[in-house]
């Protein structure tokens, strides 16, 4: 059996429907794991876990707004009675971009709540759910999604930012808490991903200024913005046995841009030795 | 000045041969009242320096080194320690910029940069650390570039000699935290003397810097006078930014 195989696991994948959590869905989904796809909308996770009958498995659509546990406890319930078991939990839901950039006193308490409650808490509340789970059968895998803004300050993007930075810490944690338990939790940071959640308008402007000579904002020394699969392979890679040794891990996909960022040219400018040491 | 940030009765030896700060760095400690001992290749800057430091009343002595030459090194240190008697601070200034394609970059070019970047704060700490165990106390502070943590392409030796300073800071600081002897960095961002901008595409870099402008090398001398000071008895190990707000920008 390839390391990479999941044949027979179940995994719980939040915010399933769309863009990367569906492409993370449907490339476990080819290595053999049934799927529970879990998000608000019931449309575009029943259409995800109609893709994932198709390859072969078992799937479960069951909408879910992670930001209410009882909801979440529900969907760990649920795929509990109607699958026997969970292998790996993928904490995805997020909003991308749901913030208006503005002032910081202009935020509202509901406005930050909700910032923190879809990209952190979800997770918080999702991992509480299979935790019991997970520790008493000694084996599990969580991966939590966070993002490249997690590391560094974004001008006027409080919530996601600040969230983000909590799930690289709610990954340490809960790592060293359930390592003496076989359960394995891992980080993925996306850098800029083409997903249908930034809307064309952002891709345009992203890609302007990728493009441009000189970007200002956003610099991708690979040249190009991601794609989901780019994310798929990694949530792959943590979902199975090759990474039974691996926890607590940042794994940063995101075309070298976290790498660099001291300059808007991405380069240096040629200075000579000769010219320095006269 | 609180008198907690005082350097009165102190004696700082700044090893470097940097265009951009050692006149700064030595104006800084002799203000907050130490004796500074510097040490650098090239005279007339050595001359500036020594200036600075007399201009402040305070004792100063120039010591001409080859900061790649390890002999020369121990010498400068036993220079330092005959005129002052000990050596309480030591600043590693040394900065030699260079950027080529990689591949394009000779072998010299290569040990030229971590030589006079990365190996002379090896000798330097090498020949103080022995003084500052006997006394028991100690301060090194590495001036190195935030490009110790990040990449920048055409900047691999410059890139790979900072982070070294960074790791020998960390390392260090662990082996010497008993023995009273504090290791710190500074990393620097974009900085420029007034006289002399235009380093790339100006422009831009402005506009991507989130103080929009660039550092003056006189503003890396509030830091370097606490991180010397006895406030910070209990800081070691540590890599503090001047940078304009670079390093926490995406």
């Amino acid at each position: 059996m390839s390391p990479l195989e999941l044949k027979d696991k179940v995994t719980v994948i939040t915010g399933g429907g769309t863009g990367l959590g569906k492409a993370m869905a449907l490339a476990l989904a080819g290595e053999g794991s049934d799927i529970v796809v879990a998000a608000r909308r019931a449309g575009p996770i029943e259409q995800a876990a109609r893709e994932v009958r198709e390859l072969g498995r078992r799937a479960l659509a069951i909408p879910t707004d992670v930001t209410d546990s009882g909801q979440v406890n529900r969907l760990v319930e649920q795929t509990l009675s109607e699958l026997g078991r969970i292998d790996i939990l993928i904490n995805n839901a997020g909003i991308v971009r749901g913030q208006q950039m503005k002032p910081l006193w202009e935020i509202t308490d509901e406005e930050w709540h909700l910032g923190i409650d879809v990209n952190l808490s979800g997770a918080f509340f999702c991992c509480r759910a299979v935790g019991k789970h997970f520790t008493e059968r000694q084996s599990g895998k969580v991966i939590n999604v966070a993002s490249g803004e997690g590391y560094r300050g974004v001008r006027g993007n409080f919530m996601y930012t600040c969230a983000k930075g909590g799930v690289l810490q709610l990954t340490r944690t809960l790592a060293i808490t359930w390592a003496p338990h076989n359960v394995q939790v891992n980080c993925i940071v996306p850098g800029f991903i083409d997903t249908a959640t930034l809307q064309p308008e952002e891709i345009k402007q992203a890609m302007e200024q990728l493009w441009g000579t000189r970007s200002t904002r956003i610099f991708i020394p690979v040249g190009r913005l991601g794609v989901p699969d780019d994310i798929a392979s990694l949530a792959l890679f943590l979902a199975s046995e090759a990474s039974d040794y691996v926890t607590g891990g940042f794994f940063i996909a995101d075309g070298g841009g976290l790498a660099g960022g001291c300059a808007t040219t991405g380069y240096a400018p040629v200075i000579t030795m000769k010219e320095e040491l006269e | 000045m609180s008198d907690r940030f005082r350097l009165t009765d102190k004696t700082a030896l700044v090893a470097g041969d940097n265009r951009l700060w050692s006149k700064c760095v030595v104006a800084a400690l002799a203000e907050a009242g130490a004796d500074v001992a510097v040490a650098a290749g090239n005279s007339a800057q050595l001359t500036e320096a020594v200036n600075e430091a007399r201009q402040h009343g305070r004792k100063a002595v120039a010591i001409p080194t080859d900061m790649t030459s390890s002999s020369q090194i121990v010498n400068m240190v036993e220079q330092a320690v005959a005129e002052f008697g000990k050596i309480d601070v030591l600043v590693n200034a040394a900065d030699l910029q260079f950027a080529r394609p990689f591949l394009e970059m000779t072998e010299d070019e290569w040990q030229t940069v971590i030589n006079t970047n990365l190996n002379s704060v090896f000798y330097c700490c090498r020949a103080a650390g022995g003084h500052m165990l006997s006394q028991k106390k100690g301060r090194i502070i590495n001036i190195i570039s935030c490009l110790a943590e990040r990449g920048l392409a055409n900047s691999a030796a410059y890139c790979v000699s900072m982070g070294g300073v960074l790791q020998l800071t960390r390392a260090l600081a662990l082996e010497w935290a008993p023995e009273g002897v504090t290791v710190n960095a500074i990393g620097t961002g974009w900085f420029a003397e007034a006289e002399k901008t235009g380093l790339v595409d100006e422009e831009h870099l402005l506009r991507y810097l989130p103080l929009k402008r660039y550092g003056h090398p006189g503003e890396i001398g509030s830091l370097l006078v606490y991180l010397a000071s006895d406030a910070t008895d209990f800081v070691t190990g540590q890599f503090m930014y001047v940078d304009g707000g670079l390093m926490a920008h995406a």
